[in-house]
């Protein structure tokens, strides 16, 4: 008993839990930047290790040592919890998603829990912009809400996609039924599987969907009045979400892990890097809409698509 | 008009959007712009009243540093008032190097401005790239004049730098690399969905309020009116080069990206020409130190529109009275036309698209202040600009 409690816990803390995944996430954001780099004729990062692997947790480590400032105007309370839970929902998250054998968190109904967080998670950014009483950060946090009104239905329904063809709510059951099906879900559901990408954009506020950090706009949208501790959670937050973005995609569309009989957690990194490469390109290779244009182009065109995904797989294409 | 529901939003005079100091106060109606104020002068350094302190020569120098980008057309127009005061021309060789120096910085103010407008927009790749090419044309301009940014070619009488047959060939060599470039932005800005959804119908200037609002350069030509002061009133050795003059009825951002981009590749044909129709000669003619008494204007087409320098000079050394009005001045008035009933998000790259160089245009205020039109902001008022103290 204490011994299957110690396995646990070392389990949620080192391996595949949080020390794991945030050097993972670090390492993502390398490539991630790498990637771009290359794209736009720069270099990237190159002097922190080798090849500058590790210019993003440098990055972090020296966040954690800056002056951490408070405005005077901002409301305290919620402008402290926000950056925590900035980091530790995608986080939690993370948990739902099997990475190594199983996940560390898994019941039936996991994936509702998912989409709970995901949408908490636009909450707190509101919050972090709100509660930060400066007009960057309000515009930031009420773009961040209303960005989510366009992007969070389709979202949902590329999600329950997968689930109403496996007939589970659970993630594990998904990807169980993707390995006895033989296929993965992206080749039975294509249009679902891009409807999800091009969400996930929004949802990790890249480009074209960068418009509550709009730098020529709202200098850094609603983290403009973070600083020191607080930013460096922020920062991790990120990369943590954009390893959940990556994780969910690979989990429901991409076989997820299980592939006997080679170690599941390999294959889960191998799945991850072309996902990343593909969150890469695309934010290199376009210009941010205007809010507007994000919202009435996802209700008019992505909720349709969703949609049709899901009568596609009620009249029985795509199972 | 009454501002209930309206909110303020500061941007500037620390903006990303703007890489200089200006300060423009937007009310808006939820997402939609209702007024402008645009409140310049932040960037006031004297540059007029220097001018009146130093000797003609040392002038060239100052009026080279009004701005880093337009630095040739301000001495271009500088040399030619100076010029016309003394009743001499530059020789006509020198005439053609002035041509080329000008077509030069028009290119890489252009493509400077492309990678702007880019980033202004979120498009940051196209910025890159637009930044990466114009480095051939700034090395060209170091390879001619052995400087980046101030060339310090033109000189009261001519240019103080030949171009040999050497360098014209280098030049065409380098012109065809970048025309290759240059169309592949157009064919880029064309064909980008993201581009067009952001730019095409953004900014509308309507030709009859450009005219009124005295637009100048390409944004005038971007809104379908035909105006250039090298056809209209032709300099330097203009009316010997043939060009034509760019203009798009579009009258919105997209167009003012067309209007800079076909004008890149007509600079670039007027370079070959001109390099292939240098007439031979000397470079420059002696002056004399004193200049005699009288008045000048003097108008130049800079990458950013009309330039004009005014000077009055009392028979010394020294100018009397020295003014400029740079493009970026001109083209204000229309910028804040432009920007009501815009989105918020349109801000940046409606602000981009006059190409705004608040370095060159705030002298102004120094004119305004002998006027009593209107005060300089005080350091107390500028201290109670922050966050919460205001």
């Amino acid at each position: 008993m204490a011994a299957d409690l110690l396995t646990a816990v070392l389990q949620a803390i080192i391996f595949p839990g949080a020390a794991f995944l945030i050097l993972l996430s670090c390492i993502l954001e390398w490539i991630d930047r790498k990637v771009v780099a290359k794209i736009q004729g720069r270099y990237g990062p190159l002097y922190t290790g080798p090849y500058g692997l590790c210019q993003p947790m440098i990055d972090i480590a020296k966040l954690l040592f800056k002056e951490d400032i408070t405005p005077r105007d901002a409301d305290k309370r919620i402008f402290n919890i926000a950056p925590i839970l900035c980091f530790s929902l995608p986080l939690m998250a993370l948990y739902l998603i099997p990475i190594s054998r199983e996940a560390l968190i898994s019941f039936d109904g996991d994936i509702i829990l998912l989409l709970f967080i995901l949408t908490i998670n636009v909450i707190t950014v509101f919050l972090a912009g709100y509660s930060s009483a400066s007009p960057f950060s309000i515009i930031g946090g009420i773009r961040a809400s209303l960005q989510m009104i366009g992007y969070e239905i389709p979202m949902a329904l590329a999600l329950i996609g997968p689930a109403l063809a496996a007939g589970t709510l659970s993630i594990s059951g998904i990807i169980n039924w993707q390995l006895s099906r033989g296929l993965w879900t992206l080749m039975l559901q294509p249009l679902g599987f891009t409807v999800l990408f091009i969400c996930l954009l929004a949802e990790l506020e890249l480009v074209p969907f960068d418009i509550p950090e709009a730098e020529t706009e709202i200098v850094a949208g609603w983290r403009t009045e973070y600083s020191g501790r607080k930013l460096a959670l922020i920062r991790l937050g990120m990369d943590l979400k954009m390893l959940l973005a990556a994780a969910i995609i690979v989990s429901l569309y991409l076989g997820g892990s299980e592939a006997p009989p080679i170690p599941p957690t390999i294959i889960f990194l191998v799945k991850l890097v072309p996902v990343i490469l593909l969150l890469s390109i695309s934010h290199a290779v376009l210009a941010r809409f205007r809010i507007d244009q994000m919202v009435s182009g996802m209700w008019r065109y992505l909720t349709p698509l969703s949609i049709i995904q899901i009568i596609l797989i009620a009249i029985g294409l795509g199972r | 008009m009454s501002y209930g529901s309206t909110i303020k939003v500061p941007f500037g005079p620390q903006h990303p959007a703007l890489k200089e100091p200006e300060n423009f106060t937007f009310i808006v109606d939820g997402d939609i712009i209702v007024d402008v104020k645009p409140r310049i002068g932040y960037n006031h350094r004297g540059i007029e009243k220097a001018m009146e302190a130093r000797t003609y020569i040392q002038n060239i120098y100052l009026a080279e540093r009004i701005c880093g980008i337009c630095s040739d057309a301000h001495t271009t127009c500088y040399c030619q008032a100076i010029e016309e005061l003394l009743d001499i021309e530059a020789p006509p060789r020198a005439k053609f190097i002035r041509l080329i120096i000008a077509e030069l910085e028009r290119l890489h103010s252009h493509s400077l401005w492309i990678g702007i407008a880019a980033h202004q927009i979120g498009f940051d790749t196209l910025f890159m790239y637009a930044w990466h090419d114009r480095e051939i044309i700034m090395d060209l301009l170091e390879y001619i004049s052995g400087n980046r940014v101030n060339y310090a070619m033109n000189t009261i009488g001519g240019v103080r730098r030949d171009i040999s047959q050497e360098k014209a060939d280098r030049i065409k060599r380098n012109l065809e690399v970048f025309e290759e470039r240059v169309k592949y932005y157009i064919k880029t800005v064309n064909n980008e969905p993201t581009i067009l959804k952001r730019t095409v119908g953004v900014g509308i200037l309507k030709p009859r309020d450009a005219v009124e609002l005295c637009a100048v350069g390409p944004t005038l030509r971007a809104s379908g009116i035909k105006n250039d002061v090298r056809r209209d009133d032709p300099y330097i050795s203009y009316d010997e080069v043939p060009f034509n003059v760019i203009t798009d009825d579009g009258c919105d951002v997209f167009a003012r990206i067309i209007v800079r981009c076909e004008e890149m590749l007509e600079s670039i044909n007027m370079i070959r020409y001109a390099l292939e129709h240098m007439p031979t000669g000397r470079m420059r003619v002696r002056v004399p130190m004193r200049v005699p008494e009288g008045e000048a204007v003097s108008r130049v087409e800079a990458p950013r529109g009309e330039l004009i320098h005014y000077v009055r000079s009392n028979g010394t050394s020294r100018p009397e009275r020295y003014k400029v009005r740079s493009p970026t001045l001109g083209n204000i008035p229309a910028l804040c036309k432009m920007l009501i009933g815009q989105h918020v998000a349109d801000i940046p790259i409606v602000l981009a698209g006059i190409d705004p160089c608040f370095a060159c245009m705030d002298r102004m205020e120094i004119l305004d202040i002998h006027k009593g039109k209107r005060r300089i902001l005080s350091l107390e008022e500028l201290k109670g600009r922050r966050w919460n103290g205001s």
